[in-house]
């Protein structure tokens, strides 16, 4: 280093590199903003005549995207391939669905249980699976995903219900609110739900947690030797990613009144893995973004039917190779451009990439 | 007794479609390090040609089978040309091939759906007939299913044993920067094991049909056992394929005849769990710098 750039140095001080600290930037009129949009929403929309079904269709996209951002949260950042979300959802449905349904507890002390129960089959996969790679996580997942569809389908008659799942499981009740009142009260739980799983995520992807599972991501055998616990770490994000899995499970299933075996349906798995592609893929508000964007968009697929699933697949396909950060880089920009509360650059957000060969440039 | 030799020959006829399968997942993965979850949709436009061509052109299996294979060959190598060759070498490679893989099997089933519609088709067998063997039905086709999966296996070792393609594709599949210095063009080798792996989901398809009644899912659940047996194998490993294929498929009749349905699919994931905590790499796995 020539005296100048010495001085010049020293002279501005250690900086601190925005893009490892990019929650010091976010701008508290945009959260504020949002929150007090969240909570006004109902008392404005109830005054529309479709407002009580655009309510239900919000509910709706809070749980998908809770579970969306979960499941981003491991394969997106923690690079685990991981197809057992739609299973783990599946448990905490079940968890919450039988305590109401056969010992007849209240829905709102039950549905605590369904993340814990979810957790704990979030360890019973992942211990076997998580010190394995690429394939074979893969492979594990989904044979986890079958072997839960087989026994809830062919399982004692508490869970199964007779092959069906469970049916005619005790709902929500607030006192005796009915009608719109009672999808108030709906709206409001499932967005403090949402909010409670958006924030926690967001606080460990940008937690030493979440730089090292980045890092393990990234390059693995050098994130290795720098001593971080590769099992360790992703048994806990994959925990963490359950725990909300589970609550929206739970939720999903008094929301509903029943659980029904067609959760497993591949479809499912389908639908969040389009939310996360084309939102962005190991981006954080992309999840959300795509869950919105796919649940908007199916209430006008519902018109070209079966052409909806053929659509997909071609957009996921096309995306993932020509666009794999997806749209959530388009809103970044517009966001930077006109909100962000200082007029830095945007912090770049790398994509999932493959570890340095080596080499000299 | 009957039971016996029940399981046996169902182990074999299946296992040597699951290892058919494998095959082409084994060499996909081995050459390019690509897992392929679009194989069961390739298995499917394979065998949905051939129904086509039987139905309605009426004309004979024997001539639908090697058209069935060369479109299933076809479609492997269209969709390595949209979306596999973009990405190779990139970063990233992994998710992107992994994601668009799975958006191209949905596509498929979705497009065989609205071409086909949801009716179970049957494809007619190449082979007809049967004899018994005590007490049970052993039909030619299984035979022949059998056969062509063994022959099938010989012919790619041959290959890739013994002639300039095969020795680049190894090459490549060992040391792919080495293999492009000796002038050895790697996408196009690429191109072709794709195409050959395409090719043999297809003989599949065609052949396995006239067993499970044809439907726009039918691919799905031949990929998962084919992947079972990939990894019970050993990753890149074309003899593991072919011994993994036996032993699963025998393991499964087993325990199907003998413990019910309803436990052959669990009783095999317990397997593969238990194997991949004895032998991470499967039977014949070969660590990470040489496969195939």
């Amino acid at each position: 280093m020539s005296s100048d750039a010495a001085v010049a140095a020293t002279r501005a001080g250690p900086r601190l590199d925005e893009a490892a600290a990019p929650w010091r930037r976010v701008s508290v009129y945009t959260v504020g903003g949002v929150v007090l949009a969240g909570l006004l929403a109902p008392l404005v929309l109830t005054r529309l005549t479709i407002g009580a079904y655009l309510l239900t269709l919000l509910i709706l996209f809070f749980m998908q995207a809770v579970v969306a951002q979960s499941w981003n949260l491991i394969m997106g950042y923690g690079g685990i391939y991981s197809f057992a979300q739609v299973a783990l959802f599946a448990v905490g449905g079940w968890t919450s669905g039988v305590l109401v349904h056969s010992l007849g507890w209240n829905p709102f002390l039950a549905i605590l249980f369904s993340p814990i129960v979810a957790v704990l089959a979030a360890l019973g996969i992942g211990l076997p699976t998580l010190r394995l790679r690429g394939v074979y996580v893969v492979l594990l997942t989904l044979a986890f995903h079958e072997l839960a569809r087989v026994f809830a389908v062919t399982g004692p008659r508490f869970i199964s219900g007779g092959g069906y799942g469970l049916v005619s499981v005790g709902t929500f009740q607030f006192g005796d609110a009915v009608g719109d009142q009672r999808t108030i009260y709906l709206y409001y739980v499932a967005a403090l739900i949402f909010a409670i799983a958006t924030f926690v995520i967001w606080r460990v992807i940008h937690s030493p947690l979440g730089v090292a599972v980045t890092a393990l991501r990234d390059s693995e055998t050098y994130a290795v030797s720098r001593g971080i616990n590769q099992f360790g770490i992703r048994l806990v994000l994959f925990a963490i990613s359950a725990f909300f899995t589970g609550l929206a499970g739970g939720y999903m299933t008094h929301y509903n009144g029943g659980i029904s075996t067609t959760v497993f349906d591949f479809p499912r798995i389908i639908d969040l893995l389009a939310m996360i592609v084309i939102g962005g893929w190991g981006t954080f508000g992309g999840p959300i973004l795509g869950a919105g964007i796919v649940i908007g968009l199916d209430q006008y697929l519902v018109a070209i039917g079966d052409y909806r699933a053929l659509f997909l697949g071609l957009i996921l396909a096309v995306i993932a190779v020509f666009a794999p950060q997806g749209l959530w880089p388009l809103i970044r920009g517009v966001y930077y451009k006109y909100l962000a509360p200082e007029s830095a650059p945007p912090p770049l957000e790398a994509p999932p990439t493959a570890p340095h060969e080596g080499g000299l440039s | 007794m009957t039971q016996v030799v029940q399981a046996v020959w169902g182990g074999i006829l299946f296992g040597s479609v699951y290892g058919l399968m494998a095959l082409g997942l084994t060499l996909v993965w081995g050459a390019v390090r690509l897992l392929n979850l679009a194989h069961g949709a390739i298995f499917v436009v394979g065998a949905y040609v051939a129904y086509w061509v039987t139905s309605s052109l009426h004309l004979s299996i024997l001539v639908a089978l090697p058209i069935g294979v060369l479109a299933a060959a076809a479609f492997a190598y269209a969709m390595h040309v949209a979306f596999i060759r973009p990405v190779l070498g990139k970063p990233g490679f992994d998710n992107a091939t992994l994601i668009a893989t799975v958006g191209i099997s949905i596509s498929v089933s979705a497009a065989a759906l609205l071409v086909f519609n949801p009716e179970y088709k049957v494809v007619p067998p190449v082979l007809s007939g049967y004899f018994i063997l005590s007490g049970v039905q052993i039909t030619n086709q299984g035979l022949l299913v059998i056969a062509t999966s063994l022959a099938l296996f010989a012919l790619v070792y041959l290959y890739l044993t013994y002639t300039r393609h095969g020795m680049a594709i190894r090459a490549v599949s060992q040391q792919q920067e080495a293999a492009s210095l000796m002038s050895i063009p790697v996408e196009r080798t690429y191109g072709t094991v794709i195409a050959i792996s395409g090719g043999l989901a297809g003989v599949a398809g065609v052949l396995l049909s006239p067993f499970f009644f044809l439907s726009p899912n039918s691919g799905f659940n031949p990929m998962i056992q084919a992947l079972i047996v990939t990894i019970f194998g050993g990753l890149g490993s074309i003899r593991g394929a072919l011994v993994a294929g036996f032993v699963l498929g025998i393991f499964e009749s087993v325990v199907e005849v003998f413990y019910g349905v309803a436990w052959a699919q669990p009783g095999v994931f317990l397997l593969i769990i238990l194997m991949l905590i004895v032998r991470p790499n499967g039977l014949f796995g070969i660590g990470e710098v040489r496969r195939l």
